[in-house]
C-alpha cells in the first residue's frame, strides 16, 4: 500500500475535513434549535398543532436522510424557485431531518423528569413557565446529555452522505481523489481513520461529561 | 354526607379556623377517593390524618393546595375559599407549606439554593434575603453544615429535614406533610420527626398524614380516623387513642399492633 | 413549469421491483445481524480478554464510522482482499450487515446488563449453572427489553438501504434517481420516491410505537 496519494493531496482532503466540520457544527446548532422550538410546540402549544407536529416528526422516521438531501438540492428549486449551493442545500435538509429527532430527545427529556417535581414546585407556589425553566429544563438537560451525545454523532454521520450533492466535504473529496489515483484501498482507509477519530471522542466525551454530572439529573 | 364531628372542646386556636374542609368530593375516573369530608383546622393545632393505605388522607392534603381540584364541597383557607384563578392560587400555595413523602428535592441545586429557590423565585425577594433565610432555616433543622451539599450526598433524613427547610423559607401559615418519615430508613426517622415536634412547639399550624402513632399521639392536638373517603371518628388523641368510638377504628389501631 | 406525474405510472414495474430489493435487502440483514449482534454480544460479556476486546473494537469501529464510507470500502477493499467477486447487491449487504450487527451487538450487551445481578443470584441459589441461568432467566428478561430498540433499529436500517445506491444496487433510491436521468422528471420522481419510502416507512414507525408501549420496562 503506498499512502503517498494521500500525502499529495493532502491540502485537498484537509479542505474537505474543514467543510465536514463546519457543517456538522452548523446543522447541530440549528437542528437542536429548531427541535426544540418543535419539541415545545408539541408538548405546549394549541391542540391543533400538534397533529401536525407529530407527522413532520414520523415522516422523518419514514424518509431516508439521503432522499430528503437530494430533493432539497434538485426538486425544491423547481417547486419554490429558490436555488441553493449543495452546501446550503444540504445544510437545509440535514436540518430538517435531524430537527426531528432532536424534538424527540427533548419531549423523552422533559417527559423523564419526575412529576413529583413539578408537584414540588407547585407547592411553592411558582407558575408553569418558571417550573419549565428553573426546575423541569436544567434536569432534562443533564438527562438528555447521552442522547445527544448520539444526536452528534448521527450528524457527522449524515454529512458524508451530502457528499451525493456534490458538497465538497471530506466524503466526497476522498472519492475525488480515489477517482483520480486509483487507489481508494488506501484513501478510503485513511478516510475510515479520519472519520473515527472524529467520532470517536464525541461520544466518549459525551459519556465522561455525563458521568459527572449525572446526579444533578437524578430525583 | 357529613362525618361525625367530635364535640370534645378544642384545645388550641379558639375559634380561628385556618382551614374548613366542608362536605369534600373528589373523584378519579369512576373511584371516589373523597366521599365527604367534614373537618376544621385551628390556627396553631397539629391535625394528623390517620387510617389505612387509600383511604383518602393523602388526597386531601393535595385538595388542600389545589393540587388536585374537588369535584363538590368547599375547602376554605383563611375564610376564603380556594381560588379557580391560577394566580392567585399560586399565591395561596405560597402561604401553606408543603412536604412530601419523596422529598422532592431538585437535584440540580445544593441544599441551599433548593431553600432559596421558593423565597427567591415565588416571592420575589432580594438573593441576599433569601440566602439569609436559606441559611437560617437550615440551621434550624440542623443541617447547616450541609448547605453546600447536593441532594445526592445527603442521607434520606437529611433530605427531608432540608424538604421541611424549603417549605418553611416561605414564612407559610400552615404546614402540610404527606408520609413525611413513610420512605425513611427507621434510624432517620427519629431525626425527621424531632424538627417536626419542635415546629408545633412553636406554634405552627400543621396538617400531618402519618402512620408514626407515638408522634399523633404525643405531638398531635386532633386526630382524623379515615377509610374509604370519609372520616369515621375524629377528635383529641385521648380518646381515638385510649377510648375510639368505632369499632373501625379500634380495628385499624389493632392492626397496626397499637397497644396505647 | 409543466409536470407529469405519468413518469411515475411508467416505470412502475421498475420501482416495484425496486421497493423489493430494498425490503429484501432490509430482511436479510436483519437476519444476519441479530444472530451475529447477540454472539458479538456474549463475546463481549462472557469470552476471555483478548476476545472480548477484538469484540469491543469490532463495535466500537463500526459504530463510529458513516454507513456510507462504509459502503465504498467494502465495495473497492472486500473484492481484493477475499478474492471473491462480490456483485453490488452482495457487497451493500455486507457492509449493511457489518454495521447493524456492531449495533445490534451492543443493543444486546445493553439488554443483558441491565438485568438485576439479583436474578442470575437467585436462579443459581436454585441450583442452576451459569448457562441455565442465562438461558431460562436473563436471556427471555433481556429479550423484552431489546425487542423495542431492535424494532427501531429495523426502522432505521430500512431507512439506509438507500445508502446502497451509491455502488448502483438496484433498490429503491438507486432505480428512482436512474429514472429522473433518464426522463428529466426530477420533481416527480424524486416526490415519488420520498412518498414510496414514506408509505413503507410511515406505518413501520407507527408499529415500532407500539411496540415499545407494549413492551415498556417498568421494574
Amino acid at each position: 500500500m503506498d499512502f503517498s496519494v494521500i500525502t499529495d493531496h493532502w491540502r485537498f482532503l484537509a479542505s474537505g475535513v474543514l467543510v465536514t466540520l463546519a457543517l456538522s457544527a452548523l446543522s447541530g446548532v440549528t437542528s437542536i434549535a429548531a427541535g426544540f422550538v418543535v419539541a415545545l410546540a408539541r408538548m405546549y402549544g394549541p391542540r391543533w398543532l400538534r397533529p401536525i407536529v407529530i407527522l413532520y416528526i414520523d415522516s422523518m422516521r419514514a424518509i431516508p436522510v439521503l432522499v430528503v438531501l437530494v430533493w432539497t438540492f434538485f426538486a425544491l428549486p423547481i417547486v419554490g424557485g429558490i436555488t441553493m449551493a449543495p452546501f446550503w442545500a444540504a445544510l437545509v435538509g440535514l436540518t430538517v431531518h435531524l430537527a426531528a429527532y432532536s424534538a424527540e430527545i427533548f419531549r423523552a427529556g422533559i417527559e423523564s423528569v419526575r412529576p413529583g417535581q413539578t408537584r414540588a414546585a407547585l407547592a411553592l407556589g411558582m407558575s408553569r413557565a418558571q417550573i419549565l425553566r428553573r426546575i423541569v429544563l436544567p434536569q432534562a438537560v443533564v438527562r438528555m446529555l447521552p442522547a445527544f451525545g448520539s444526536f452528534l454523532s448521527v450528524t457527522i454521520k449524515d454529512t458524508a452522505i451530502a457528499s451525493v450533492i456534490a458538497v465538497p466535504e471530506f466524503m466526497r473529496q476522498s472519492e475525488t481523489v480515489q477517482g483520480q489515483t486509483f487507489q481508494p484501498i488506501e484513501v478510503y482507509t485513511f478516510a475510515m481513520v479520519v472519520y473515527f477519530l472524529l467520532l470517536f471522542p464525541v461520544t466518549r466525551g459525551v459519556d465522561l461529561v455525563y458521568r459527572r454530572v449525572a446526579h444533578l439529573g437524578r430525583s | 354526607m357529613t362525618t361525625p364531628q367530635s364535640t370534645a372542646p378544642r384545645a388550641k386556636g379558639g375559634n380561628s379556623k385556618i382551614i374548613r374542609y366542608r362536605g369534600v368530593i373528589k373523584r378519579f375516573g369512576s373511584f371516589t377517593a373523597l366521599n365527604g369530608v367534614d373537618l376544621d383546622v385551628h390556627a396553631g393545632e397539629v391535625v394528623c390524618l390517620i387510617g389505612p393505605s387509600g383511604s383518602g388522607k393523602s388526597t386531601l392534603l393535595r385538595c388542600t393546595n389545589g393540587l388536585e381540584t374537588i369535584d363538590g364541597g368547599e375547602i376554605e383557607f383563611e375564610g376564603a375559599l380556594l381560588p379557580k384563578d391560577e394566580r392567585a392560587l399560586r399565591a395561596m400555595r405560597a402561604r401553606m407549606g408543603m412536604v412530601f413523602q419523596s422529598f422532592e428535592l431538585f437535584p440540580h441545586l445544593t441544599a441551599q439554593q433548593n431553600v432559596a429557590e421558593g423565597p427567591r423565585t415565588v416571592q420575589k425577594v432580594s438573593l441576599a434575603e433569601a440566602n439569609r433565610r436559606a441559611v437560617a432555616m437550615l440551621a434550624k433543622v440542623g443541617l447547616a453544615d450541609k448547605a453546600a451539599n447536593y441532594p445526592s450526598a445527603l442521607s434520606g433524613g437529611q433530605q427531608q429535614r432540608v424538604a421541611i427547610a424549603r417549605a418553611l423559607a416561605m414564612e407559610p401559615d400552615v404546614m402540610l406533610f404527606d408520609e413525611p418519615t413513610s420512605a425513611l430508613d427507621p434510624e432517620t426517622i427519629g431525626e425527621v420527626l424531632n424538627v417536626m415536634k419542635a415546629l408545633a412547639e412553636e406554634g405552627m399550624t400543621m396538617v400531618v398524614v402519618t402512620h408514626e402513632m407515638t408522634f399523633a399521639r404525643r405531638v398531635g392536638d386532633w386526630v382524623a380516623v379515615f377509610d374509604t373517603g370519609r372520616i369515621i371518628e375524629q377528635g383529641p388523641p385521648t380518646q381515638i387513642f385510649d377510648a375510639p368510638t368505632t369499632e373501625r377504628t379500634r380495628d385499624f389501631l389493632s392492626h397496626l399492633g397499637w397497644s396505647g | 413549469m409543466t409536470l407529469d406525474w405519468s413518469v411515475v405510472w411508467q416505470h412502475r414495474e421498475a420501482l416495484v421491483a425496486a421497493t423489493g430489493t430494498t425490503i429484501l435487502l432490509t430482511i436479510a440483514t436483519m437476519a444476519i445481524a441479530v444472530p451475529c449482534g447477540l454472539m458479538v454480544a456474549a463475546l463481549r460479556l462472557y469470552a476471555w480478554a483478548p476476545v472480548r476486546t477484538l469484540a469491543t473494537a469490532y463495535v466500537e469501529l463500526f459504530r463510529n464510522l458513516p454507513l456510507i464510507l462504509v459502503v465504498f470500502w467494502a465495495f473497492y477493499v472486500l473484492p481484493i482482499w477475499t478474492g471473491l467477486g462480490l456483485s453490488p447487491l452482495a457487497t451493500g449487504l455486507a457492509a449493511l450487515a457489518l454495521n447493524v450487527t456492531a449495533y445490534n451487538a451492543e443493543t444486546f450487551r445493553a439488554g443483558l446488563n441491565s438485568i438485576r445481578r439479583g436474578q442470575v443470584e437467585a436462579a443459581m441459589a436454585l441450583g442452576m449453572s451459569r448457562t441455565q441461568a442465562l438461558r431460562r432467566v436473563i436471556v427471555p428478561q433481556a429479550l423484552r427489553r431489546v425487542l423495542p430498540v431492535l424494532a427501531s433499529t429495523w426502522v432505521s436500517l430500512f431507512k439506509d438501504t438507500s445508502l446502497v445506491s451509491v455502488i448502483a444496487v438496484t433498490e429503491l433510491a438507486y432505480v428512482a434517481m436512474q429514472v429522473r436521468a433518464q426522463t428529466f422528471r426530477v420533481l416527480e420522481m424524486l416526490t415519488a420516491m420520498a412518498a414510496i419510502y414514506w408509505l413503507l416507512g410511515y406505518p413501520q414507525a407507527k408499529l415500532v410505537d407500539w411496540i415499545q408501549r407494549k413492551y415498556r420496562v417498568t421494574e
